[in-house]
């Protein structure tokens, strides 16, 4: 990759706007105001493979992936699943004021973790360059928020908007660790994740039919 | 040691995946065509796919490798074994479910009805699940192998929701949530061992990619990223393959799902999530041979977890899941070894679970089938009304407890005896106990089924008669492979032998 050529400055805004976003897509409760967030975010991802893309010219096509995959068909099925009805997201685990507290600090501890340790993450010389390494450093960051969210969040889509992000930190984190996958392999990976969107939001719309909530505590009828 | 087998270019690893993904394709478009076009669509393919494997075994005994695709695609011992077993277990699930799936009622919920339309859909999802286990089986390109095993989720996700009732939304979605995000973290580990591999800058532009390349210079991967990478693929690939502690998902879905994709997931996805660890993971023991005592370990406690959770069931089909979590653990533990006793025990235990645990599964189908029960409370006395079921439970029962003559017996001793022999006795001896325990949890629960008086009202009520022929058939067939594979287990060493080799790096 010809590092020469990348908008450097470009590149850090759009990193820092993809944490603000991932940090607001978890703590916001409206559903679909979430969803926004997510889908702002989802569009940022797309810029910043952009930003690499003159570097990798082969990133532009991971982009226009990203663009259909992300930012359109995702979007558009969850905001099919959340419906038009009320939106406010079932209470979490933990309230608004801790949540942003363990938000900031996933945050601030996987951003430094990776930042520093990106040798053991990383073995290809590229990785180890200063732009490189921020951009694992915010896809771990948006890798863990996501997990934290799939896991403190007891709404069904939140979790399933919790997996979106997790998704996109680990698809980031291709820039750096992976520039040279083939089209085939990227395409599979991010054909998935929307059809586990999909079928995820399929199967909770089966929950609230069946339950009348799409609340993962309702979720108790098996148990060891 | 023989030679290094010869590299022959076949179009059979691309037929293996390609005609079920077609035909799946077929039933799915061709729905309005009704059940009967999609169930003879399914025989047919699965039959196809079971000669393609069996060709592939033939081809692979007179120490061939199949290649295509420019290597994309690999054929050794190993996959060809996953592809025969894959195959086989499908077509005779894929019999056992014309009964089994088409009638009116689910048998586990009387008096609900499916709809007509979505028994096509059943069988195009049960084509596709096939499909994607035979590609992950078949590729050597370590990304597009975490592509398939995602893929297996995706397809039988909604396999297992199929019944769309409470039960089975909520596997369902644990399902299709705990596997996604189990199997985002093999990606990273998949995504490392090509970073990695390029790094070493032994390898040409793609072929860091193929497995069978970065083989060669593992060695110069640095130590910090190899156990990164090895630790992502276990969490990854384990949640799949049912390892403790990421084993949480597999009684919700292994139970809720119609019975023969229940016979699929226990008897055969797990494995083809264990043949990905495997694969991924021996590359990195000739380097780090001390994976091998982190990895018996697991198996050993992914073993007595599994049992003692069995024990306190009464539900079977929960019981049977959480007793293939104990069986994985024997596989673990042997495959994990590294050595070639160890692989050759682990991949015959593979085998002959994959046999008793899909017998074992049809048989308690054909229990629900004719009763509309499935709780171990709420059955008995039934071996003079069903002879058949009870002698292939039964069957399958002692053969899974290791009890000789049966096949389980063989494999366990050949794990216990590589244990032993790589100096591991206090695994050895874990093993020996939970096979003692697997012996009481399945005999206790055969006991009270079959022989013991019925203690509720209900199974004496209800005019309870054996299951018809296509239901029965592949139970007995798998019941005698249980007792082939026990008395005569050097049938099967040709190929295990084949498929121990790729794996065994640490030397007999």
């Amino acid at each position: 990759m010809n590092t020469e050529l990348l908008p450097v400055d470009l590149i850090r805004t759009l990193s820092m706007l993809l944490v603000i976003t991932s940090v607001a897509t978890v703590e916001i409760r409206r559903l679909r105001l979430s969803a926004v967030a997510y889908s702002i975010q989802a569009l940022i991802i797309v810029a910043l493979l952009a930003s690499f893309a003159p570097g990798n010219p082969a990133l532009y096509l991971w982009a226009g992936t990203a663009l259909l995959t992300k930012a359109i068909l995702t979007p558009y099925f969850l905001f099919r699943g959340i419906g038009s009805g009320d939106d406010r997201e079932l209470k979490p685990l933990i309230g608004f004021g801790p949540s942003v507290l363990v938000a900031v600090l996933l945050m601030l501890g996987f951003y430094h973790l990776t930042h520093t340790h990106v040798a053991l993450l990383a073995p290809n010389e590229l990785a180890q360059q200063e732009l490189f390494r921020t951009n694992l450093a915010v896809a771990s960051t948006v890798f863990a928020l996501g997990l934290y969210a799939v896991l403190t969040r007891r709404d069904a889509i939140k979790t399933v908007i919790g997996l979106c992000l997790l998704e996109n930190g680990v698809h980031l984190s291709l820039v750096s660790l992976a520039p040279g996958l083939p089209e085939t392999a990227l395409f599979g990976v991010a054909s998935e994740v929307v059809v586990t969107v999909y079928l995820l939001l399929y199967v909770i719309g089966g929950v609230r039919r069946e339950f009348g909530t799409t609340d993962t505590f309702a979720l108790r009828e098996l148990h060891w | 040691m023989t030679a290094d087998p010869a590299v022959v270019t076949s179009s059979l690893p691309v037929l293996a995946f390609l005609v079920p993904l077609a035909a799946g394709a077929v039933v799915l478009l061709g729905r309005r065509f009704g059940r009967v076009l999609a169930q003879a669509v399914t025989l047919v393919t699965a039959v196809a796919v079971l000669g393609i494997g069996v060709a592939m075994v033939a081809r692979v005994v007179a120490h061939q490798v199949l290649v295509a695709w420019a290597n994309e695609l690999r054929v050794d011992g190993l996959s060809a074994l996953l592809v025969v077993v894959i195959g086989g277990i499908g077509v005779l699930a894929s019999v056992y479910s014309v009964r089994y799936v088409d009638r009116p009622a689910k048998p586990d919920r009387p008096g609900e009805t499916i709809a007509p339309h979505r028994l096509p859909v059943f069988y195009g999802l049960l084509l596709w699940f096939l499909a994607t286990m035979l590609f992950g089986c078949v590729t050597n390109n370590v990304v597009m192998l975490y592509v398939a095993v995602e893929a297996t989720t995706l397809t039988s996700g909604l396999l297992v929701a199929f019944y769309w009732d409470r039960r089975a939304l909520e596997a369902g979605y644990k399902y299709l949530m705990l596997l996604t995000i189990g199997i985002t973290f093999a990606l990273f580990g998949c995504v490392l061992i090509y970073a990695a591999g390029a790094a070493t800058g032994g390898l040409g532009g793609g072929e860091a990619l193929l497995l069978s390349e970065v083989r060669r210079v593992v060695g110069l991967i640095p130590s910090g990223t190899a156990l990164i990478a090895v630790a992502f693929l276990i969490v990854g690939f384990g949640t799949k393959a049912g390892i403790a502690p990421f084993h949480p998902w597999l009684p919700d879905a292994h139970a809720e799902a119609p019975t023969p994709v229940s016979v699929l997931l226990s008897g055969v996805m797990i494995k083809m999530a264990m043949y990905a660890l495997a694969r991924t993971v021996s590359i990195f023991y000739p380097s780090w041979p001390e994976l091998a005592v982190f990895a018996v370990g697991l198996g050993t406690f992914t073993m007595v977890l599994g049992v003692v959770l069995a024990l306190a069931q009464d539900d079977l089909k929960r019981l049977l899941a959480y007793s293939s979590v104990s069986q994985m653990g024997y596989v673990v533990a042997g495959i994990g070894l590294g050595t070639y006793l160890g692989c050759y025990g682990g991949l015959f235990h593979l085998l002959n679970h994959a046999v008793f645990k899909s017998l074992l599964f049809m048989a308690v189908g054909a229990l629900i089938y004719s009763t509309g029960a499935r709780r171990i409370s709420e059955l008995g006395g039934l071996a003079r009304k069903m002879p058949i079921t009870s002698a292939c439970f039964f069957i399958g029962a002692v053969a899974i407890s290791g009890l000789p003559p049966l096949s389980g017996f063989m494999s366990k001793l050949t794990v216990f005896l590589a244990l032993a022999r790589a100096g591991m006795w206090w695994a050895a001896a874990v093993a020996v106990v939970v096979g003692l325990l697997t012996t009481v949890v399945l005999m206790r629960a055969a006991s009270a089924v079959f022989w013991a008086q019925p203690a509720g009202q209900r199974a004496v009520n209800i005019a309870v008669r054996e299951v018809p022929a296509s239901m029965w058939v592949p139970m007995v067939i798998l019941a005698v492979a249980c007792v082939v594979l026990g008395v005569m287990p050097q049938i099967a060493y040709p190929l295990l032998d084949r498929a121990a080799l790729v794996l065994a790096t640490l030397g007999r």
